[in-house]
């Protein structure tokens, strides 16, 4: 089910009511219950996937806690581990390390073929596998105790808000939200509706238009301009940040009417003054997952500097590949690996202090470099193959002489420039405490302007969320 | 009292905003969405003020042969007959009754609109269609056309308001219903179900001469299965359901309503699947006439009316028509439209090619006759060139012709003529009227050839005059050509053929 669907308007509602006139000791049981339904709206089989992860760590969980060698708790530590990569590695990778087998096999001339498998990848899997594999590590190293209620730990694996693409929560944090009883909130309530609505305008008047011309530059640039290249490379910045962001506000404001805080995943990310404030910035749930769960336990920057450069690179690649199974998200990773380095190396030597105010003009100039930057890499994340990246760099450089063809609706850059003012005014705060601090009139205007245009200037293609393939 | 104040408060609030949204989109955005998702309204504007009969179809009515001289729509042709009468069209590939009706609605209820002809393509009743990958972009399409205030229209398009699938899932969709829906044939059908059936075509195929699998035909075999084994439930499917509501909205709207079920490839089902498809075709055939003349619909039936040749797409399913195919499905419904407007009938000069019927062809011309790879330069009577059989090529140039392009009344006598060189009497070379069809046996008449000419190497002339049987108007095609199996060389030429009552 998506957010931006009638199927959703009709289904939160109806679990909001039921969720505040249910016992608060069965609600799990409501919650559990809306979340395989939301799961199952897009493929019924795949729940057994998420039932069978969550019933191993759920058992892997108590056998860990219940050991008192290490040995004994390093199996059931690496049974969760193998069944989420393993999981992940069937549906996600398989197709991709045999089809370089394939690959290697062929120029090495052997007569050997490795099956592909013609499966659909399950929706959000990698989410709710690295949710579940961060609670394994933590119950392991006894940070967390193991849960004993098999439906409070199957809903934290599930909680349909942000189940299919984060924020990648933690048990620690989620599950206590999840077992204490919530009144209805007025002010909870209006929060999150104020929320959906920024996440339905980011993700159904910027994203989805914008993707119209994102998509006819990348199916065929080389019929377009270095100009209309250029143009769609930097609004390919801004849909992944709109669809992704969108989704993330709707999560966390469906959960905050529910009672629930589920962690920001974005913060004004384009504001960025170099790439490593860039990943504190964007999907910091995912970013925070790896500093904790890979970069740390490799030794994080406590190391000598020839294995911190290592570290940094183990960890962004990974995070490439954690995004798709393609050489174009391990060349993405690796890439943003390198310059996060360079940039870091540079700061280092030449000790260069950046001013406090956000605003100042070599700040401003070193968000310019940071987002043109992070659209130049963008490239590789969009691009089919990496031979395309490559084109499109290439054409850039030289497809000066043809004829601009891209016609832009005034209505896109009109709402593409209402969402970056906004987003420049929601720096360091989030729009449901920034609207709350807005005189009513200024407020009921903004309602105003982002329901009609969500309602009457939304794309109508059938878009999903970008982050639901991975 | 105070909290009740407020909440009513915002209430009023609330729907003056719904209220002033509706008003600003409809005013100043409405009609540049329409333009830009729902463009067919468009053609519903063009026609709605200015025409008494409207004809609404899919892709049926302007599809052309390239070689079609007249390439006009079947509505276009219907409008001949009633030049009185302004007949609007209303045309769009892959339309189906559920979008007709939506259509149909946009007619203001004071327009001059008297009388709707809508097409009823039998096709759009099989899962294929309904499930079809083409059907949320259609529906997409229509949204903004509902009978809802404009806002709200563009709401359910911004939220997905419709059937929006992908094409697995439609897929999914069609398989499910083959797989679950019986197929009930009086003498009994050895598949469970579609699935089985097409299954077993795509097995045991259609064998070449050779024996093997022509695997071309058996996929085109497999598709007619696909597209025709069906039974239409009367209580289930959509479509159904969307021609009774284009009936009711006819009701209402005062409209005479003609459904023109359309022309099937019955020779192709037949001669390729066999008996068992052509009776669920006539089956349903059957059904949607009854059920909508009992409604007070005037129903055209052309499901058979129109020949294998006239079908411009040989290997796919579709209701696309050639020329002559256009102008019979035309003809069929301007007559039936004499029951509405009895007075405001003209009778169009039969502009058919059947009107014509005598044939002629010197083996020189490039027309369409069958078997040209026999002309030769070789000999000739008259010109350069002659056709020859013997020696393996058995069957001389061959004159083809759809029966339903022979008027009835001319359709008795058969006068043939020809000019023929051959070096020495044999009694296997045949003159031969050929008749086929899926309503006949096939019809072979021979004549020995010896008995018309002497043999004597020398270019003669034969005339054969015969008294065609009654029963050769339920056949599809009739041929005439001149069989050799042996050895010997013949050579024929200036074939003439003439029609005419007894």
């Amino acid at each position: 089910m998506l957010f931006n669907t009638i199927q959703f308007l009709i289904f939160l509602p109806v679990v909001i009511i039921f969720y505040y006139l249910l016992n608060p000791k069965y609600r799990w049981v409501l919650l559990l219950s809306a979340s395989y339904y939301f799961y199952m709206c897009w493929k019924v089989e795949y729940v057994v996937l998420i039932l069978a992860s969550t019933l191993i760590d759920y058992f892997a969980g108590i056998q860990m806690e219940k050991q008192k060698t290490k040995i004994k708790k390093r199996f059931f530590l690496i049974l969760s581990l193998l069944t989420n990569l393993g999981l992940l590695f069937s549906f996600k990778y398989f197709n991709f390390f045999t089809n370089n087998g394939n690959f290697i096999f062929e120029n090495l001339n052997i007569a050997y073929q490795l099956p592909e498998l013609k499966v659909l990848l399950p929706v959000g899997i990698s989410f709710y596998t690295f949710q579940t594999l961060s609670y394994s590590v933590d119950v392991y190293h006894g940070r967390q105790k193991a849960e004993k209620h098999l439906g409070y730990f199957a809903l934290y694996v599930s909680f349909f808000p942000q189940l299919v693409a984060g924020p990648i929560e933690r048990f620690s944090r989620l599950t206590p939200q999840l077992k204490t009883v919530h009144k209805f909130s007025k002010e909870n309530l209006i929060n999150g509706l104020r929320l959906i609505l920024f996440g339905l305008f980011a993700k159904m008047v910027i994203a989805d238009n914008v993707s119209i011309y994102v998509d006819a530059i990348y199916k065929d640039p080389s019929i377009y301009s270095s100009k209309d290249i250029l143009f769609g490379v930097f609004m390919y910045s801004f849909q992944i940040y709109c669809d992704f962001f969108g989704y993330s506000t709707i999560a966390i404001g469906t959960a905050k009417i529910l009672g629930i805080n589920l962690m920001d995943n974005f913060k004004t990310p384009y504001l960025a003054k170099n790439i490593a404030e860039f990943w504190q910035r964007w999907h910091i749930s995912l970013s925070s997952w790896f500093r904790d769960y890979v970069y740390l336990p490799l030794g994080g920057n406590r190391v000598k500097w020839q294995r911190w450069l290592i570290n940094i690179l183990i960890v962004f690649t990974v995070s490439g590949i954690w995004h798709g199974a393609n050489w174009t998200f391990v060349f993405w990773g690796c890439l943003f690996g390198v310059i996060y380095i360079i940039e870091k190396t540079f700061n280092k030597l030449f000790r260069i202090n950046q001013p406090n105010n956000t605003f100042s003009i070599i700040n401003v100039i070193l968000t310019i470099k940071t987002f043109v930057l992070v659209s130049l890499i963008w490239i590789f994340f969009r691009s089919e193959n990496i031979e395309q990246s490559f084109q499109i760099f290439k054409l850039i450089a030289t497809n000066t002489e043809i004829e601009t063809a891209l016609n832009v609706k005034l209505s896109v850059f009109l709402f593409l420039g209402l969402f970056i003012l906004i987003d420049i005014f929601l720096y360091n705060t989030r729009f449901d405490y920034w609207c709350n601090k807005q005189h009513f009139i200024v407020r009921w205007i903004l309602y105003f302007v982002l329901i009609f245009s969500i309602i009457a200037f939304s794309g109508v293609e059938d878009f999903q969320f970008i982050y639901f393939q991975f | 009292m105070k909290q009740m104040k407020n909440i009513l408060l915002k209430i009023f609030v609330l729907a003056i905003f719904v209220f002033a949204m509706n008003y600003i989109y409809e005013k100043w955005f409405y009609e540049k969405g329409l333009q830009e998702y729902s463009d067919i309204i468009n053609l519903v504007r063009k026609v709605q003020n200015n025409s008494d009969i409207i004809y609404i179809a899919e892709s049926s009515n302007y599809s052309t042969r390239a070689n079609d001289t007249d390439k006009r729509a079947i509505s276009e042709f219907i409008s001949e007959y009633y030049p009185n009468k302004r007949l609007g069209t209303i045309h769009k590939g892959a339309l189906h009754a559920g979008n007709y009706k939506i259509l149909l609605e946009q007619i203001p209820e004071d327009s001059d609109v008297e009388t709707i002809i809508v097409t009823l393509n039998m096709r759009s009743f099989d899962a294929a269609w309904i499930y079809s990958n083409l059907e949320t972009a259609l529906q997409k399409s229509m949204v903004l056309l509902k009978p809802y205030p404009a806002l709200f229209n563009r709401f359910l398009l911004s939220f997905k308001g419709y059937d929006v699938k992908t094409d697995k899932e439609r897929e999914v969709q069609f398989k499910r219903k083959w797989e679950k829906d019986k197929l009930i044939i009086p003498q009994g059908l050895e598949y469970k179900n579609v699935i089985e059936w097409d299954k077993t075509m795509a097995r045991e195929g259609i064998k070449n001469i050779d024996g093997t699998i022509n695997y071309k035909t058996t996929a085109l075999a497999c598709h007619y299965i696909k597209t025709y084994a069906f039974q239409i439930d009367i209580n289930n499917n959509p479509r159904i359901k969307d021609f009774d509501a284009i009936v009711k909205l006819a009701e209402k709207r005062n409209w005479n309503l003609v459904f023109n079920l359309m022309a099937e490839n019955l020779e192709k089902a037949e001669e390729l699947v066999g008996d068992n498809l052509v009776y669920l075709i006539n089956e349903n055939r059957k059904l949607l006439i009854e059920r909508y003349t009992n409604m007070g619909v005037l129903v055209v039936d052309n499901v058979d009316n129109i020949s294998d040749n006239q079908f411009t797409d040989q290997h796919w399913t579709t209701e696309h028509y050639a020329e002559n195919g256009r102008k019979i499905i035309a003809r069929n419904v301007a007559d039936s439209l004499k029951g509405i407007y009895p007075t405001e009938y003209f009778k169009v000069k039969d502009t058919l090619q059947m009107a014509s019927c005598e044939f002629f062809h010197d083996c020189e011309n490039k027309s369409a006759w069958k078997q040209m790879n026999t002309i030769t330069k070789e000999q000739a009577y008259s010109g350069e060139k002659s056709s020859k059989t013997g020696q393996g090529d058995n069957y001389s140039i061959t004159f083809e012709w759809p029966i339903v392009f022979i008027p009835d009344s001319m359709l008795k006598t058969i006068e043939i003529n020809l000019k023929i060189l051959q070096k020495e009497i044999n009694h296997d070379v045949m003159l031969v009227i050929d008749a086929s069809g899926y309503k006949i046996e096939n019809f072979l008449h021979e004549v020995p050839v010896s008995e018309l000419s002497d043999g004597n190497n020398t270019w003669e002339n034969i005339n054969y005059k015969y008294n065609l049987p009654e029963e050769i108007k339920k056949g599809s095609l009739l041929k005439v050509y001149i069989y050799n199996p042996t050895k010997s060389i013949v050579y024929i030429d200036d074939l003439k053929i003439k029609f005419y009552p007894n």
